[in-house]
């Protein structure tokens, strides 16, 4: 490699290095810190059975609950509702008998949870009708070229203007005469201009300009990178797969065994979504599709029977023409990739967009760097000790096992 | 005299009218004022000029482009509940039996995402049929509704109806006939039982379209026991045929896996098998010697060879079979394939004077795949015909075909108050009756088998049923007032592990064995004939059987192997009696066989028109066809093909030439290899004294001495020292030409069907074929030796001799390490793998086809058209249903572009990574291409060299081992093992 390029890549991996410690320190410091938090709790724990509003799900509404009810009692309530129950408590079994006779989870809180669990249901957050969108936040990733090249005129037209006015100087105090900026400039148009070779230059620059260009635009073609479909469910990764935390392959099951990595069928979002009857975002309105695609009524938490169910028509977003091969197992399972390298940060998108080129160059240029993960899979065991043998000293990338041959993705 | 009529274009021409002639002469009878538009002054300054109409048509390319640019909309459709057992992009396989009353399977059936699209062998081989019966499983020519008297119905009105019928029937007394194939399943035996005792007068009649009657019967009388022996293949050392086919389709089972294990050269011991037939059968290809007889010889030689082994005088061509037998008392199978119950009864003398009963022939563990019964049969349709029946119920029998006396059977069920078919097409037999029923393909139903003593095979759906259809047994069960036949085989085989067989398709019984009693039968005797007549026999081909899928279009493309001619059944006739008639076959310019035909004349029957074809090793004096063909209710693309020989049966022919020439579709044009060693042989003793016999490897002189073609070499070779290095050995001995493996890859590798006329031209697709080469009577050493010039000997060694050998040889894309079309490729579509193959990738392919020009196998297939969605070719690919049959792992090729054996390279990445996930090596047993799964004798063996593990690295090694043109240097990844005949 070049030694300079080196040395970029040096510096680079050093600033990185720095990101990297202090990520960990904030993260350390956040978790370190932190105080019981309310909003965490509830989700995590009560939304299963209870929202926020009036609405009954399995339990009751949890609007102004705090005000109903006395701490200590809400406290004995959730920590062991049968005992308060069998103690005789006529609240209790009150609402024993209106819930028809479901008793409710016993949850052990420490007493600041309990604290930052009411504090939270007497305050609940105001809902936002428009959710704001998070401010373009542009990093940084070096200078634009754009910027560069505009900065470099403004030099360079800045070593124009303070050159005439030298030169025009210098000829004042020789008594010639002298030029305006812009006839300095024309002048030395018209001078350069006059060279066979320079405008032979200058038609050669030009076309290689609107090469390039038609270039660039004609290697784009196909290529949908950012696309972003409506989908005809609002669903949103971000708060699934970002904010809850729900591991991809849950849904994507296939992902590790399959060439798909599969949509996941309507069931699997039954699986959470029969108790989570209430989005945060759009309320009901989305979630009422999946009811309507197997059948389900959220009020009285039952399947319809007989129902006729109508599967969900997603919008492919990633789109591999059908001439190429692709196995997401071969990625995820044994290249031990994650999601996220190709799809990009997903659990940050409310709406799926195409992160990658997924064009041919693109596939090929992972694999010449990357390497293969041969420690610890016996199917590696007897090639890897001949191929480190043979590629002494060198990484043994995906190419060098034939990752580049046309027939491994062509048939 | 042929009078001159005239004819008048219009009434003007009546009436002499002026213009009529002037508009003889000139089209338009005004002058076009041409020269005055062309000289308007204004034409410049109209609107639209050259140049605008030029700038609309860029701009309206542009926008139709730009338009284009847009990516359409995909919808991907997940399940709304995913059933447990299916991930989307994996293979589930599950165990079933084929079996539709002339073949029978125990396989595994390769599913994705609720589609069979493959069908593997489980616990029997697999024949070409078997492998193709998937793709008549989406035949879109199959009765798709209940029909009454031809119009179609609905499941309730037929039931009622019929229920009622059969109510009123039973009051009456009236007799009901149950006509079907052999029946294996012991369930469906029980149910039609339970069915006779609810309408009391029931007969069961049993029919085998090729009718194993004789043999059957013999076996009754001589031991007692109406059925098939079971013969063990693997432990004789003499194996005498007499025009039995039972590597092909003699009692429909599979002997060439027994006669494989047999014939091991490596072992220093191979059975020797004899065949006496007069139409050249699979057996007799392979056989160490075959003598050919008239059809006629056959009983009189059967007893000859009888009074011999009992120490008569035996005729001088079987004396050495008399021999050979009386050395291997004991140790020797002779079998027949006469349908006369006295020459199987005289077979049954001979076998058991040698003492093979119960050592190579087993009646005490007999085989139950044909129990059809002629007399039946024939007294059913006397029955039918005198009104004593009431009913009739048909189920997946062709009667109306495959009756010699299909028309009295016709007569008969006119005759008959209620006829129902249950068939899975509406064919010749199912559109005469009243009711036609469509029934279910074997993938769509539940079912059992027990083809021979002791072993049940179990059949499950595959796939919910297609069409509006229903199986026979849940049919006779709805009309019994019950129903659900599922469970009702469950509680059939209560005793068994259900779950534990259903996975294995199969499960042993320990029973007793069969009570036979001893040989006693008077031995009859038959006089040796000598007829001049032309005898005229029928056969089965390996591809259509007995055209029970003649609507499959793989089946009808599939070359047979001993004329390698498809689509169509001719005459087979010997060169010799060819000439005596006249008759003759000749190739047209661009290669393709023409033939002569002529009017056949057999036991009363005409055909007019048939095509004859010189077939080597046809007897002299007998001609041959074909059964399966002549179908006239098939389906789209197997009727008004050839000519339907079960109307004909075994006889004395007339021959006659008409005028004109026939078209055939044959995908091999020769019949020798002139000499070349492109099959190499040797014979076993020669084999025993030196392993490298017939193996010499052709040198080239150098200067340091003479060196083998990869000594001198302009290559750089390749490194295959690290990963997988895959090869495929294919052992020439005990390939028999059977054609499975070539099905198989049709499956596997989406291959189209191209149809005749494309044929012709040469333009087949099969990525596989199976080469057929005859010996001549010219060799090189003939021709110095009786000093013959060579241009005489080279066209001398392109006749095949009149009883040649007979060679078979798989050629797929050999895999060059050096590969010739790679070099030559001007876009890199082709290039070379560090695995070994020779890769193709279609995308990069702009069809120049110098890659095909430069293959020395001729491997390579070009796409001349769109096979799939396009009328033209209106097979499998075109057709909704037929489509679902496609490989979805596998790209289909669209027009312009090359195609070849990729050596299944998407089943070589799939182990791949089920060896990586699972963190292990890849096993011998997983390395497997569609050939070499398929073949039932592991003639086709695959697998990594780089492996010791592996079979093929020792095959590699082995001094049999040789490369296709090895003096070409092209280093295949293929290589064959030498032919071992047994002989003298």
């Amino acid at each position: 490699m070049h030694p300079k390029i080196e040395h970029k890549k040096m510096i680079l991996i050093k600033t990185l290095k720095k990101y990297f410690l202090l990520t960990i320190l904030v993260a350390f410091s956040t978790q370190a810190f932190s105080q019981p938090d309310g909003a965490k709790i509830f989700k995590q724990n009560c939304t299963a059975c209870h929202v926020l509003g009036e609405t009954k799900l399995i339990g009751p509404g949890l609007k102004g609950i705090t005000d109903k009810y006395e701490k200590v009692w809400l406290k004995k309530w959730i920590n062991n509702s049968s005992e308060l129950i069998a103690s005789g408590d006529a609240d209790a079994i009150a609402i024993f008998e209106e819930y028809n006779k479901v008793a409710m989870t016993n949850f052990y809180f420490s007493d600041e949870d309990f604290e930052a669990l009411f504090s939270y249901l007497a305050n609940p957050p105001v809902e936002e009708k428009e959710v704001v969108a998070a401010s373009d936040v542009v990093v940084e990733d070096g200078m634009k070229t754009s910027t560069q090249l505009m900065i470099i005129a403004l030099v360079l037209l800045t070593a124009i203007f303070t050159l005439t006015s030298i030169k025009n100087s210098l000829k004042e105090s020789l008594g010639q005469q002298t030029e305006s900026v812009s006839g300095a400039v024309q002048s030395n148009i018209k001078l350069f201009l006059s060279g066979t070779l320079n405008k032979l230059f200058l038609v050669f620059f030009i076309s290689v300009i609107v090469l390039k260009f038609l270039y660039d635009s004609m290697m784009g073609v196909g290529v949908t990178t950012n696309y972003q479909p409506d989908q005809p469910i609002a669903f949103s990764h971000k708060i699934h797969a970002g904010e809850n935390g729900i591991d991809c392959n849950y849904c994507h099951t296939s992902a590790r065994k399959s060439k798909h990595s599969n949509i996941p069928s309507a069931n699997v979002c039954m699986n959470c979504h029969a108790s989570i009857v209430e989005g945060s975002i759009a309320g009901t309105a989305e979630l009422q599709k999946i009811y309507d695609a197997v059948g389900y009524d959220p009020d009285s938490r039952t399947y319809i029977p007989g129902y006729e169910q109508k599967p969900i028509e997603w919008v492919r977003i990633h789109n591999l023409p059908d001439l190429a091969y692709f196995n997401h197992s071969q990625h995820v399972t044994v290249g031990q990739l994650e999601c996220q390298e190709c799809h990009g940060a997903i659990e940050e998108m409310d709406v799926v967009k195409q992160h990658s080129e997924l064009t041919m160059g693109w596939c090929i240029d992972c694999h010449r760097e990357t390497e293969v993960k041969m420690e610890g899979n016996d199917y590696y065991t007897s090639m890897h000790e001949k191929m480190k043998e043979k590629y002494s000293g060198q990484k043994i990338t995906v190419d060098k096992i034939g990752g580049l041959e046309c027939g491994k993705c062509h048939y | 005299m042929t009078k001159v009529k005239k004819y008048w274009k219009g009434l003007a021409e009546i009436h002499n009218d002026p213009i009529v002639e002037k508009l003889k002469q000139n089209e338009f009878t005004e002058e076009i004022p041409v020269d005055e538009f062309l000289s308007d002054k204004d034409i410049p300054a109209t609107s639209t000029s050259r140049r605008d109409f030029l700038k609309f048509l860029g701009f309206s390319t542009a926008a139709a482009t730009l338009a284009a640019c847009e990516a359409p909309i995909i919808k991907s459709i997940p399940y709304v509940v995913k059933p447990d057992e299916i991930i989307p992009g994996i293979a589930n396989y599950y165990a079933t039996t084929m079996y539709d009353g002339h073949d029978f399977a125990s396989i595994l059936v390769k599913n994705r995402e609720g589609r069979p699209i493959k069908i593997d062998a489980n616990k029997s081989a697999t024949n070409s049929r078997v492998q193709a019966s998937i793709l008549s499983l989406y035949d879109s020519s199959r009765l798709k509704n209940p029909k009454y008297n031809g119009i179609d119905s609905d499941w309730n009105t037929i039931d009622s109806e019929i229920s009622k019928k059969l109510k009123s029937i039973k009051n009456n007394r009236g007799k009901i006939a149950i006509l079907t194939p052999t029946v294996l399943s012991a369930s469906t035996k029980s149910l039609i039982n339970d069915f006779s005792n609810k309408y009391n007068n029931v007969v069961h009649v049993q029919m085998d379209s090729v009718s194993y009657n004789g043999i059957l019967n013999a076996n009754d009388s001589s031991f007692g026991v109406r059925a098939l022996p079971s013969y063990y293949f693997d432990k004789a050392n003499v194996i005498v045929s007499f025009g039995a086919d039972f590597l092909a389709n003699w009692l429909g089972c599979d002997y060439a896996i027994d006669y494989a294990k047999a014939r091991n050269p490596e072992s220093g011991k191979m059975v020797k098998h004899y065949q006496i037939e007069s139409t050249l059968s699979l057996s007799g290809s392979n056989a160490d010697e075959r003598i050919q007889i008239k059809p006629s010889e056959q009983s009189g030689l059967l007893y000859n060879l009888y009074t011999a082994i009992n120490g008569g005088k035996a005729d001088s061509r079987i004396a050495k079979i008399a021999n050979d037998l009386l050395k291997n008392k004991g140790k020797s199978i002779v079998v027949c394939n006469s349908n006369d119950s006295q020459v199987q009864i005289l077979v049954n003398a001979i076998n058991n004077k040698l003492r093979n009963y119960e050592n190579t022939i087993s009646l005490k563990k007999p085989s139950f795949l044909r129990q059809g019964n002629d007399t039946d049969v024939t007294m059913l349709i006397k029955e039918m015909n005198s009104g004593k029946i009431a009913a009739l119920f048909t189920h997946n029998v062709n009667p109306s075909y495959t009756l010699k006396n299909a028309s009295e059977y016709n007569e008969g069920i006119s005759k008959v108050d209620l006829t129902v078919a249950t068939s899975i097409y509406h064919d010749e037999s199912a559109s005469k009756m009243m009711y036609s029923l469509p029934d279910n393909h074997y993938l769509e139903s539940w079912g059992d088998a027990n083809p021979s003593h002791g072993f049940y095979t179990l059949m499950q759906p595959t796939i919910a049923p297609l069409f509006n259809s229903r199986q026979f047994q849940e049919s006779i069960m709805i009309w019994m007032g019950e129903d659900n036949y599922h469970q009702y085989l469950q509680n059939f085989y209560k005793d068994i592990d259900w779950n534990r067989s259903l996975h294995d398709g199969y499960f042993t019984k320990n029973i007793n064995d069969k009570d036979i009693s001893s040989f006693s039968s008077s031995v009859p005797s038959f006089a040796l004939l000598k007829s001049n007549a032309i005898e005229f026999e029928v056969y089965e081909k390996i591809s259509m059987g007995d055209g029970r899928q003649s609507n499959n279009p793989w089946l009808q493309e599939l070359p047979d192997p001993i004329s390698r001619a498809c689509w169509d059944n001719y005459l087979a006739i010997s060169a010799a009696t060819a000439r005596e008639l006249g008759i003759s076959n000749w190739n047209v310019s661009n290669g393709a066989l023409n033939g002569s035909m002529v009017t056949l004349k057999v036991n009363g029957v005409t055909f007019n028109n048939v095509p004859v074809m010189i077939q080597p090793g046809q007897a002299k004096g007998t001609v041959s066809m074909a059964l399966g063909y002549g179908r006239t209710a098939a389906g789209k693309c197997g009727n008004d093909i050839g000519f339907n020989a079960f109307a004909l049966g075994n006889g004395d022919a007339t021959i006659e030439l008409v005028e004109g020439e026939f078209e055939f579709a044959a995908t091999q044009l020769h019949h020798t290899m002139m000499g070349r060693e492109i099959i190499k042989e040797t014979t076993l003793k020669d084999f025993i004294k030196d392993p490298y016999s017939g193996n010499h490897k052709e040198t080239y002189y150098t200067h340091n001495g003479p060196q083998p073609a990869d000594k001198v070499t302009l290559w750089d070779a390749h490194d295959h020292s690290t990963g997988h290095f895959w090869n495929m050995s294919i052992d020439l001995t005990s390939c028999f030409g059977c054609s499975a493996c070539v099905i198989s890859c049709h499956a596997e590798n989406n291959v189209p069907v191209v149809g005749k006329e494309e044929i012709r031209k040469s333009r087949d697709m099969h990525w596989l074929r199976i080469d057929r080469y005859f010996s001549s009577d010219m060799t090189k050493e003939l021709s110095e030796k009786e000093k013959i010039s060579p241009i005489d000997m080279y066209s001398e060694m392109e006749e095949p001799s009149a009883n040649p050998e007979v060679a078979f040889q798989p050629v797929m894309c050999q895999h060059c390490n050096n590969a010739p079309c790679e070099t030559v490729c001007p876009v890199a579509a082709t290039s070379h793998s560090a695995e070994g193959q020779n890769h193709m990738a279609y995308n990069r392919c702009v069809g120049t086809r110098y890659c095909a020009n430069n293959c020395p196998y001729k491997v390579r297939r070009f796409n001349w058209f769109q096979y799939s969605d396009n009328d033209k070719f209106d097979f499998n690919m075109n057709d909704d249903h037929g489509k679902m049959v496609l490989n979805p792992d596998v790209v289909v090729r669209s027009r312009g572009v090359i195609e070849k054996c990729s050596m299944c390279i998407q089943k070589i990445q799939e182990i791949k990574l089920t060896a990586k996930k699972a963190g292990r090596r890849v096993e011998d047993e997983d390395a497997q291409t569609a050939c070499s799964s398929a073949c039932p004798t592991n003639a086709i063996v695959f697998g990594d060299v780089n492996d010791e593990t592996h079979k093929v690295q020792a095959l590699k090694k082995n001094q049999r081992a040789y490369k296709l043109l090895e003096h070409l240097n092209t280093d295949p990844s293929v290589f064959y093992q030498t032919k071992i005949r047994n002989k003298a």
